[in-house]
């Protein structure tokens, strides 16, 4: 009490005015603090949300969508084998350095990210930074990659020739991490740029104070649309609760992070709005196929029939998720809408069991080494995109599994303990998920089944599901590799390889006087259409 | 007392060599591989041991910490695995935040909890008291986590009378000195910064100062209650003295010894209770980074604080005991 008081008699005596003034800024409450602002090195969303307003790409996604449209490059012709592309830069645009975006240096950032003996490759791997998107989207470094010859063949003009097709080529140009760096900047600071980015995009930085905010600033000499904010201020607020009280006190004007239970307490609130991202993130259980019960295709099929999907996806998304029938999610082009989901049946889950042998039920399972041990379902402690509510969507699953006579004992451990099981291939049952980097389904597919057999994916070994994601990767019709993920998505379903239990639209919430706000499924999103009214 | 200053401090030394060990040990046998946990979701075997040969965790651990003493020796506390930078000069940027929180804190403690002991115990058995005992009781108890919680939603978001976190307002126009932002405000007479600053530090001090307070004010209780039972106290009153004399010069200065002693071992609590108080309120002190580091698994970041957090905890109980010589005139360490 004596608390209280005192806390109310101090804050009347410092009171001047509630909140700040925060006039044409638009403030934005981040889950945590960038690692760094140079786009070719980071991974992560938080600092690609800061790096998507100070850069620009050849090409960008359009809207809310994963289809590709002109930024720096104004038009491009491919050629009929599709493997030499030339681009066209738009002329006029100049680095936040004042120095030109021309094609001298777009070849530039190209041989930095791709030759590992460019000055500026060399010197940030020795730093411990590692270009790690391009090694993953374009084939590795150097003789490795895909890339066979990137030249300036006009002032703007830029030629990329490909050894092979590579049917996601433009969708993975328009990832933040092949934004075009301002050569003269990552020259002058080195391995400290992603302190000091430079680009072409629509708002500059002006601070960065650690572990507190960043601070942007619109960059009037922008190519594209004109910002309608002056300033662009990216808090760093951990815990999702505070988060919201910022939001709700008025001290920031939008944040992601929402707890599901949460979504409620945004839409009753008249003065705030809820978004939701498009869904491009699906979670899932994983079975170890060295454990010899799910090596039968009954018990796995028993388990999809016993989870009801749709109950949880009611009951613990906060009205954002969305019931998963495969792994990829409705927004993506391979995506299967034939495909007939398993239907939520404990009566045929209890029947399979009883097929398969095991009319108690299950409660103890067996590894290939002969050892026997209670069954044990792992979730993460986490919360993530595709599982906001890891307990509790857990627990649920459980009491359905129990229905059917499947006793599962529930374990997590922390995140970095999880990933290190996960990847040695010692859950014998987990819960975890994908989201998507770039609105390719070779992005959701691959990475799990074109190596059958990997510790990581619970050693799940499908080689005629691989033949056909490998097959589908050499192709350039979007049609024919639409059809062969329809057919890998069938493959998938028929086998019960995993069981796909949700997509979710992740929640952000604002405030009602910000407009323009374009939430996008990767989760990078362009500050410069946001207004504050 | 100086050759006791000078033993003292001699002695820390295997303490901080035991604490290295021990901080060592313990971040690298909990499971949990900063390398994958970089990775998240796409961690792939190839790119995991290259990261742990990159970062030198493929080495046995011994080798992992003569290395890592040796440099420590020199005044290098590594670089931050994730980020790369220096983990000295980030945790010197970070500190003053830290420090800035639990000088307020342990003034709201003291300052509050010596009074309400006092009277507690001068009043014994009254209403004040069963007030004062109650308050300390739900003090104690108060998970700092919930109570930075309601704080921050019942005066920032329902009266939003105070920010709900950091240390200033959003486009405050103003540059640091010394990170003491307080003391940079006041030195360049910058008042609406001050202000700006005084109001962000209420609530996560008093989240921080709660159970400090609460400690504070039940040894002063019990403390002052012990000396006032005894005969010299008596002899002061019946001498005439004024209970106001008695109390603060002869009953308080008496009590104060087992005080100063909580308060003392509370400074170490305070440095762990700002791991949450920090991480609720957004306060960039080192409490948050430590928290964001620890998930990371950055070993470095967690080393260098947990050892830099260890020498203050070893100054503030060598102050503390050179302390009671100037607490109770009795006590001299020739």
């Amino acid at each position: 009490m004596w608390l209280a008081t005192l806390a109310l008699l101090v804050a009347v005596a410092l009171h001047v005015t509630p909140g700040p003034a925060l006039g044409q800024t638009f403030v934005f409450g981040a889950q945590g603090e960038p690692v760094q602002l140079d786009p070719a090195i980071i991974t992560d969303g938080i600092s690609s949300r800061i790096t998507r307003q100070v850069f620009d790409g050849l090409v960008r996604y359009k809207g809310p969508t994963t289809e590709v449209e002109p930024a720096l490059a104004e038009r491009w012709d491919v050629s009929r084998d599709s493997r030499v592309w030339t681009f066209q830069l738009r002329r006029g645009v100049k680095f936040h350095d004042g120095t030109p975006l021309d094609a001298a240096a777009v070849v530039w950032n190209f041989e930095r990210w791709w030759k590992s003996d460019h000055p500026q490759h060399d010197n940030q791997v020795k730093a411990g930074q590692t270009f790690e998107y391009w090694e993953a989207q374009f084939g590795g470094f150097d003789d490795k990659s895909i890339v066979a010859k990137v030249e300036a063949v006009g002032s703007h003009t830029v030629r990329i020739t490909l050894k092979d097709p590579q049917a996601p080529f433009l969708a993975n140009l328009a990832m933040f991490v092949f934004d075009i760096a301002s050569p003269s900047a990552v020259e002058k600071w080195g391995t400290e740029f992603g302190k000091h980015p430079v680009g072409t995009g629509a708002f500059k930085l002006v601070e960065w104070k650690p572990n507190q905010e960043v601070v942007l600033e619109a960059n009037t000499d922008s190519w594209g649309p004109k910002p309608r904010v002056k300033r662009v201020v990216v808090r760093n607020i951990k815990d999702n609760s505070q988060r919201l009280g910022a939001l709700k006190a008025g001290e920031i004007h939008g944040m992601e992070g929402l707890n599901p239970e949460d979504v409620l307490v945004v839409k009753s609130d008249p003065s705030l709005q809820l978004l939701l991202r498009p869904t491009n993130t699906t979670g899932y259980i994983a079975f170890n196929y060295k454990v010899k019960e799910f090596q039968d295709k009954r018990v796995r099929e028993a388990f999809a029939h016993a989870v009801n999907k749709k109950a949880i996806v009611d009951a613990l998304y906060g009205g954002t998720g969305l019931v998963a029938t495969q792994f990829q999610p409705p927004s993506l082009w391979g995506y299967n809408r034939e495909l007939r989901d398993f239907e939520y049946s404990p009566a045929k889950a209890q029947a399979l069991l009883r097929g398969a042998g095991f009319a108690q039920g299950v409660s103890e399972v067996t590894w290939d080494d002969g050892k026997r041990e209670p069954l044990v379902f792992w979730y993460m402690s986490r919360s993530r995109p595709y599982f906001p509510n890891p307990k509790e969507i857990a627990e649920a699953m459980a009491a359905d599994l129990a229905k059917v006579g499947i006793k599962a004992q529930l374990q997590t451990a922390e995140w970095a303990v999880y990933l290190d099981k996960r990847k040695n291939g010692q859950l014998p049952l987990y819960m975890l998920g994908w989201t998507g980097d770039n609105g390719d389904p070779d992005n959701f597919l691959c990475y799990f089944f074109c190596q059958p057999g990997v510790s990581r994916e619970g050693f799940y070994a499908n080689k005629p599901l691989a033949e056909v994601l490998l097959r589908a990767q050499t192709l350039t019709s979007q049609a024919e590799r639409a059809k062969l993920y329809r057919q890998a998505e069938q493959m998938l379903h028929d086998d019960v390889g995993r069981l796909f239990i949700a997509n979710n639209r992740p929640p952000l919430a604002f405030s009602k006087r910000v407009k323009g706000y374009v939430p996008h499924p990767t989760g990078s999103e362009y500050f410069d259409t946001v207004e504050i009214q | 007392m100086r050759r006791y200053a000078l033993q003292r401090g001699l002695t820390a030394i295997p303490v901080l060599l035991g604490v290295s060990v021990l901080v060592f040990g313990f971040i690298h046998l909990i499971p949990g591989d900063p390398a994958v946990t970089m990775l998240g979701e796409r961690a792939t075997p190839e790119k995991v041991a290259e990261i742990r040969a990159r970062l030198g965790l493929d080495r046995p651990l011994w080798e992992q910490y003569v290395r890592y003493v040796g440099r420590v020796i020199r005044g290098d506390l590594g670089v931050s695995i994730v980020r790369g930078d220096p983990v000295l000069t980030d945790l010197l940027r970070r500190f003053p935040a830290t420090v800035e929180l639990a000088t307020a804190a342990i003034v709201v403690a003291v300052g509050l909890g010596i009074p309400i002991g006092v009277a507690s115990a001068v009043w014994r058995n009254s209403v004040v008291d069963s007030l004062a005992r109650l308050g300390a009781l739900i003090g104690v108890s108060m998970p700092i986590f919930w109570l930075g919680v309601m704080l921050a939603w019942f005066f920032g978001v329902t009266l939003r009378v105070l920010p709900t976190g950091f240390r200033l307002d959003t486009g405050a126009a103003f540059v640091p000195w010394t990170n003491f932002v307080i003391v940079d405000a006041a030195l360049q007479g910058n008042w609406r910064v001050l202000v700006d600053a005084l109001r962000h530090l209420i609530l996560p001090t008093l989240a921080l100062a709660t159970i400090p307070l609460a400690i504070v004010a039940r040894m002063t209780r019990a403390s002052m209650l012990e000396v006032l039972s005894r005969e010299f106290i008596r002899t002061a009153e019946a001498k005439g003295l004024s209970q106001r004399a008695v109390i603060l010069r002869h009953a308080l200065r008496n009590a104060l010894l087992p005080i100063v002693t909580v308060v003392g071992l509370q400074i170490g609590h305070l440095l762990a209770g700002a791991i949450l108080t920090e991480t609720i309120f957004s306060w960039p002190g080192i409490g948050l980074w430590v928290y964001e580091s620890l998930e990371a698994r950055d070993y470095a970041i967690v080393q260098g604080t947990s050892l830099f957090i260890a020498v203050i905890v070893v100054v503030v109980n060598l102050t503390t005991d050179l302390l009671y010589a100037v607490v109770d005139p009795r006590i001299r360490y020739d």
